[in-house]
């Protein structure tokens, strides 16, 4: 049972509260209609499926409701961080950089 | 029976409260805070059961957790019976029943045990050697015999009766192990103010100090210094102590699950009280202080009964006043064994010679020996055992480097063995926390930690009471302080420490055949020094293939005595030192761990959530038959008096179709949509069109995935222009909510609109057939029913028998019909209002079976059955509820998408068999040609398939390959025995143009 | 539903089912709180979790947009009302969605953990929170020291109820 952060209520809490949402930045495009099979394609089934660090999307489902980012190891498990909805990608590297 | 083995005045049990039980139906006389290990020997019962493979008589190895060999049956009652029970930790009580394993006829003479001298022909790899020829015997002979034969003790044939519980538990320190450094680490910690949990698997703290009374700490003595310790322990506030509870796996985030044995222990436990309960502990920082398990040696005949741990007898001794034997013989490659040796002696046991296979013994060792009339013989070796169900004597050779010299005899009656001790360290390697090996303790150590943790004592490699207390109390500060606390250093003054030290042995040398030696490492699983060369001859390289190849480590013990005898045997065999070849993996739970600890409360009626709708009650003293329907239980069918489910659904049919009938639809997934975007936003998720509907009239929705197959459908009505009652599927609720929130904050997020779940909010009462509008019409309050002022599709706020309500003119049955959705309390209410009314115009309840069969008479869709997450609307024949305007919707461009535009997709049709009675089953599968070779080509399968009280003859839905293009054809259904004929139709079976809908 | 109270000797907590008045879901965007609480006579605490109390009406906060409002019955209609046509929101009824248990008594944290994973002892008086008990969703609020409301939706109600006895039971019996 994992501990997430939810960026919403700014709380560590158990995962019971929360569901996974699949890949993180991963935008539905803005006219679906205008997009080649292979485009639509890439955005319906591609996911970078990376072994170590995972920008991926929770959902606060039994607490706030809130949909959100995190940016996850795939190896150990572990939360780098937790943000918003809409927020754009943070840069990892900078973050240790400036942790360090 | 007399215990003639217990020293009077010695130990820590009660020596002045006998308990009796029984073992193999005899009763024995222990004393309360015995285990059934320490009673048994305290009456001079070595013999406990019999190995899993050679039946070889076996007795205790050792006083704990770890014990491989003293497995017994244990009865608490009426179907309370369990196998497999250490007999060193099920401590005893009145009318306990005990009884041994893995013999027939009895424990003294097993006709299993001709196994034992065949030996040679059951070595490692033997199943999978032996019973490959000849193939056709696997099923009828080999595997029987195999079953008959192997296994560990007899499974219990009746149900649980216990109770199990389990608890989340929050605290910042949690200490595993109540020995000298989880003590002085729960001290350092609990004195800083954090809250701590301490836990120990055995019935008293104290650890080693239980067993080591003689030492003495800050001027006391040992016990005195515990029993100050833990009323000191006991008198802070936040700490908190737990007996009987085994850490049994390290998880994330230093989540640590406990299970505790709560009533095992209790002769008659309160009612209601449970046997045991799972904590889920969520720590700050944890402490592991289990301490380190003594390793066994390897010779033969080091399974014969009164052969065992000198730990262990030093513990039985101490602890529970039981001496182990009148002559015992220590065997050792540690200095440890020699204080047993000397605890012995001095309680009055003869101990004629401690054999040390180390050339160099400390002299002071040596010297006290002799003092106590103790011969020393180093540098020498054990090389066999005698004694048919006890061991009778030791044969002890000389060791001149290479050369083992001639044997004597040393007659004894226990033999006690030291092979050094590995630190326990599995809980830590739960964590995927690194191990290395540590040449000058001869052992792995923790390397590097992925959790917030410390590791204090034998853990580490230190040996002695002074250093454990002094690595605890470092642990708890490091903890507390980690915490943000502030936490001293406590300081010890211990005097008469027993500080020691090894070596670490492969199998002890001999100057016999090594082929026919019976030298074990694995007690549990029957598994000898010569298996694991005799692996590594066979090519097995890495040691976890050496593991399975032998089962080596993998009985209930999962190795905890036999891990490092057998790596080390291994890496001789391969010539490889020890950290080359490496540890198998140790994995959750550290102990066996019951069933019912894991299911908790969550078994027979609890085993998960039953909901039920506000009519349910009155639909259980109708007699419903009821299904589960996701976790919804819903009334299936209504029967009377004898009738079975096809006449009940008959019955319930007939009524819909020709009077009126009443069902319960208040399972149906509702939410409440609202806002001025309300219906901007239904336009983007729905493929139909919301923009123009208006208020107070309903359409049938389709919601589709990104990936333009069919999600889940329902009628959405509008109640205002920013207000929508959206009806999902029972089973898509929750789902359907959920697809909605996230297009809502993630993609739209500038929309002003909302979600409410109001499933629950709401009972809904459908009423069905040509008589509901009769029906309801006295009972409607504010509304014009007529079908001009309220037709097919309309929605209405208005008042029904009283209630405020949402009243629906919808149809899932082809009938005219209304659904009545009043506030859940009031639903029963309403329901039997509504059947009161009913009685004239012949209302009839009907269930889900029923509703089943009118929607498929009338080729409506039931998402999950006729659907299956690959079907377009296309597929289901539902292209006339896309929005032909609309610009995009979820899952609009994938119906352009290459797969989904080509020919040949499965559709759906409907089946009409050539023999109308032939009810088809669902999912049996399609062809074209039944003459066609085996495997044949399947075209599709049956989604539906009922019998049609209307039409009088059987009806069925069907996805079959280009099917719209084959109506008309006829198509096989081949099933066990013969092949079923079935003509391709439309789906609307019963009035297709709808005429019934319209009065 | 009519209140039923369960108690058991030496229980070292109660378990019993609170009547509702009436409730109601609140969704508006946080940059129109102030109207709404104008509106409403009611302030709309911004922090998930905080309560506020006016007269007979409270309201906690569940999500950025999200509020449980509960008043007396007589107010409802007033409710309804309140809230001006020209402020984009959704205010849905759903009292009889709900059934709240009240738990009360010394060992109500041990009580509560059973079912929820989170530390309770963190949760300050006066502040709710919507969370998971046993699998089922549930809101929680913390009315006192040693007292608790927990609602959940109606139907899993029973299933809530049968181990919140459960748990009273074993309490009681100090194992």
């Amino acid at each position: 049972m994992l501990l997430i952060h939810c960026p919403y209520c700014d709380e560590t809490l158990p995962e019971p509260e929360f569901a996974y949402a699949g890949e993180a930045h991963i935008a539905r495009p803005a006219d679906p209609m205008a997009l080649t099979d292979e485009e639509w394609r890439d955005f319906l089934f591609i996911r970078s499926n990376p072994r170590g660090t995972h920008y991926e999307r929770w959902r606060h489902v039994h607490g706030c409701g809130r949909f959100f980012n995190a940016i996850r190891d795939t190896v150990s498990d572990k939360f780098a961080m937790t943000y918003r909805a809409g927020e754009p990608r943070p840069n990892l590297d900078a973050l240790k950089e400036a942790a360090e | 029976m007399t215990q003639p083995f217990r020293i009077p005045g010695r130990g820590r049990v009660d020596q002045s409260r006998p308990v009796q039980f029984t073992f193999d139906g005899r009763t024995v006389t222990g004393c309360l805070g015995d285990t059934v290990a320490s009673a048994l020997l305290a009456n001079g019962i070595h013999l406990m059961g019999r190995s899993f493979k050679y039946h070889r008589p076996r007795g205790v190895v050792s006083a704990g957790s770890e014990e491989p060999n003293a497995l017994v049956g244990t009865s608490r009652g009426p179907g309370r019976f369990e196998p497999n029970t250490r007999a060193t930790m099920q401590e005893i009580w009145d009318e306990l029943r005990v009884e041994s394993q893995n013999r027939w006829p009895g424990l003294a003479f097993d006709i299993g045990a001709i196994n034992d001298r065949f030996g040679r022909f059951l070595p490692a790899g033997f199943y999978y050697k032996t019973f490959m020829w000849p193939r056709s015997f696997w099923d009828k002979v080999y595997e029987p015999f195999i079953r008959a034969a192997a296994g560990l003790g007899r499974s219990p044939t009746e149900p649980d009766p216990d109770l199990y519980a389990s608890r989340n538990l929050h605290c910042e320190v949690l200490v595993v192990g109540a020995g000298p450094a989880g003590l002085a680490a729960a001290l350092a910690a609990g004195r800083s103010g954090a809250s701590v949990v301490l836990v120990d698997e055995q019935s008293a703290m104290g650890g080693t100090l239980l067993s080591e009374p003689d030492v003495r700490i800050d001027g006391q003595g040992a016990w005195d210094w515990l029993a100050a310790t833990l009323a000191e322990l006991r008198s802070l506030p936040s700490v908190r102590l737990m007996t009987r509870t085994t850490a049994i796996g390290y998880y994330h985030q230093n989540m640590v699950g406990l299970c505790q044995r709560v009533t095992d222990h209790l002769a008659s436990p309160p009612e209601g009280a449970p046997r045991e309960r799972l904590w889920r502990v969520r720590a700050g920082q944890v402490v592991l202080a289990q301490g380190a398990i003594e390793k066994p040696l390897v010779f033969d005949g080091n399974d014969r009964p009164g052969v065992m741990l000198a730990g262990a007898a030093q513990t039985f001794l101490h602890r529970f006043g039981v001496k182990v034997g009148d002559r015992a013989v220590v065997v050792t490659s540690h200095d440890s064994a020699w204080h047993t040796a000397f605890d012995l002696a001095r309680a009055g046991v003869r101990v004629p010679a401690i054999v040390d296979v180390r050339a160099q013994v400390p002299p002071d060792l040596a010297a006290r020996a002799r003092s106590l009339g103790i011969e020393v013989l180093a540098s020498h070796t054990v090389t066999g055992t005698t004694g048919r169900l006890r061991v009778a004597s030791v044969m002890v050779n000389p060791v001149r480097g290479d050369r083992v010299g001639p044997w004597r005899g040393i007659d004894c009656d226990a033999l006690l063995m030291c092979g050094g001790w590995t630190p326990s360290l599995h809980l830590f390697s739960h964590t995927k926390g690194s191990l290395a090996w540590d040449a000058q303790a001869g052992a792995f150590l923790p390397d590097r930690k992925t959790e917030d943790c410390e590791i204090a004592g034998a853990g580490r490699g230190l040996w002695g009471i002074a250093a454990a207390l002094e690595d605890g109390a470092k642990a708890g500060t490091a903890a507390a302080k980690a915490l943000g606390r502030v936490a001293g250093v406590g300081t010890f003054a211990v005097e008469d420490d027993r500080t020691g030290s090894g070596v670490v042995v492969k199998e002890l040398p001999t100057d016999r055949d090594a082929s026919l030696a019976k030298a074990f490492i694995d007690f549990q699983n029957d598994v000898t020094a010569k298996d694991i060369r005799l692996a590594v001859r066979e090519g097995m390289r890495s040691i976890e293939h050496v593991k399975r190849y032998t089962t080596n480590g993998m009985a209930t013990d999962q190795g905890k005595l036999s891990n490092i005898n057998g790596l080390m045997i291994a890496a001789d065999a391969l010539g490889k030192e020890a950290p080359q070849v490496g540890l198998t993996t140790f994995r959750p739970p550290y102990a066996p761990t019951t069933f019912g600890a894991l299911a908790g409360y969550h078994r027979g009626s609890h085993f998960e959530v039953t909901r039920k709708t506000p009519i349910d009650a009155w639909a259980e003293s109708r007699g419903a038959v009821f299904e589960p329907v996701a976790l919804w239980r819903r009334a299936r069918y209504f029967p009377q008096g004898a009738e079975d489910m096809r006449a009940a659904v008959a019955r319930e049919c007939r009524a819909v179709r020709t009077a009126v009938g009443l069902f319960d639809a208040s399972t149906l997934g509702k939410i409440e949509v609202m806002g001025p975007d309300a219906a901007t936003f239904l336009e983007r998720m729905y493929t139909n069109p919301w923009a123009k509907l208006q208020p107070g009239r309903c359409r049938y929705g389709l919601l589709l995935g990104e990936d333009g197959f069919i999600r889940d459908d329902g009628v959405i009505g509008r109640l205002t222009a920013d207000k929508f009652h959206v009806t999902t599927t029972t089973g898509g609720a929750a789902r359907v909510l959920n697809m909605m929130e996230d297009y809502l904050q993630t993609e739209w997020p500038d929309l002003d609109v909302w979600l409410t779940s109001t499933t629950e909010a709401w009972a809904v009462a459908a009423v069905q057939g040509p008589n509901a509008r009769k029906l309801l019409e006295p009972l409607v309050e504010g509304l014009d029913l007529s079908d001009a002022a309220f037709p097919h599709m309309a929605v209405a706020e208005c008042t029904v028998a009283g209630f405020p309500a949402r009243l629906f003119r919808v149809s899932f049955t082809g009938e005219l019909g209304f659904e009545i959705n009043v506030p859940a309390r009031h639903g029963l209410a309403l329901w039997e209002k509504l059947w009161q009314a009913g009685q004239s115009h012949g209302i009839t309840a009907y269930g889900t079976e029923t509703m089943h069969v009118l929607r498929a008479e009338k080729g409506f869709i039931l998402v999950g059955q006729d659907t299956d997450g690959t079907v377009t609307p296309g597929d289901a024949g539902l292209d006339w509820a896309i929005g032909k305007q609309k610009k995009d919707f979820v899952g609009k461009r994938s119906l352009q998408r290459p797969d989904i535009v080509a020919k040949g997709r499965k559709q759906l049709v409907g089946l009409l068999t050539e023999d109308p009675r032939e009810v088809l089953e669902e999912g049996a599968q399609i062809v074209a040609d039944p003459h066609q070779p085996v495997p044949m080509t399947m075209i599709g399968h049956v989604t539906s398939s009922y019998w049609s009280e209307a039409l009088g003859r059987s009806i069925a839905m069907a996805l079959v390959e280009g099917g719209r293009d084959r109506e008309g054809q006829t198509l096989h259904i081949p099933m066990p025995g013969r092949t079923l004929r079935a003509k391709v139709t439309g789906t609307a079976f019963v009035d297709p143009e709808g005429q019934r809908l319209k009065v | 539903m009519t209140a039923q109270i369960h108690t058991f000797p030496r229980s070292p907590v109660t378990v019993a089912v609170r009547p509702l008045a009436t409730r109601f879901s609140l969704r508006l965007r946080p940059g129109h709180r102030e109207t709404g609480e104008a509106a409403l006579g009611l302030p709309l605490p911004h922090r998930i979790g905080r309560i506020s109390v006016e007269g007979g009406r409270q309201a906690l906060c569940l999500g950025p947009d999200e509020w449980q409002l509960d008043a007396p019955e007589a107010e409802a209609d007033a409710i309804r009302a309140a809230l001006p046509g020209s402020l984009p929101h959704a205010l849905v009824e759903v009292t009889d969605r709900e059934v709240t248990f009240v738990l009360e008594g010394p060992g109500v944290l041990d009580l509560l953990s059973i079912g929820i994973a989170r530390d309770l002892s963190r949760l300050e008086i006066g502040r709710g929170a919507r969370t998971v008990f046993d699998g089922v969703q549930a809101v929680l609020v913390r009315e006192a020291g040693e007292r608790f409301t927990l609602s959940v939706w109606r139907s899993f109600a029973p299933h809530v109820e049968e181990l919140l006895h459960r748990g009273a039971r074993e309490l009681a019996l100090g194992l």
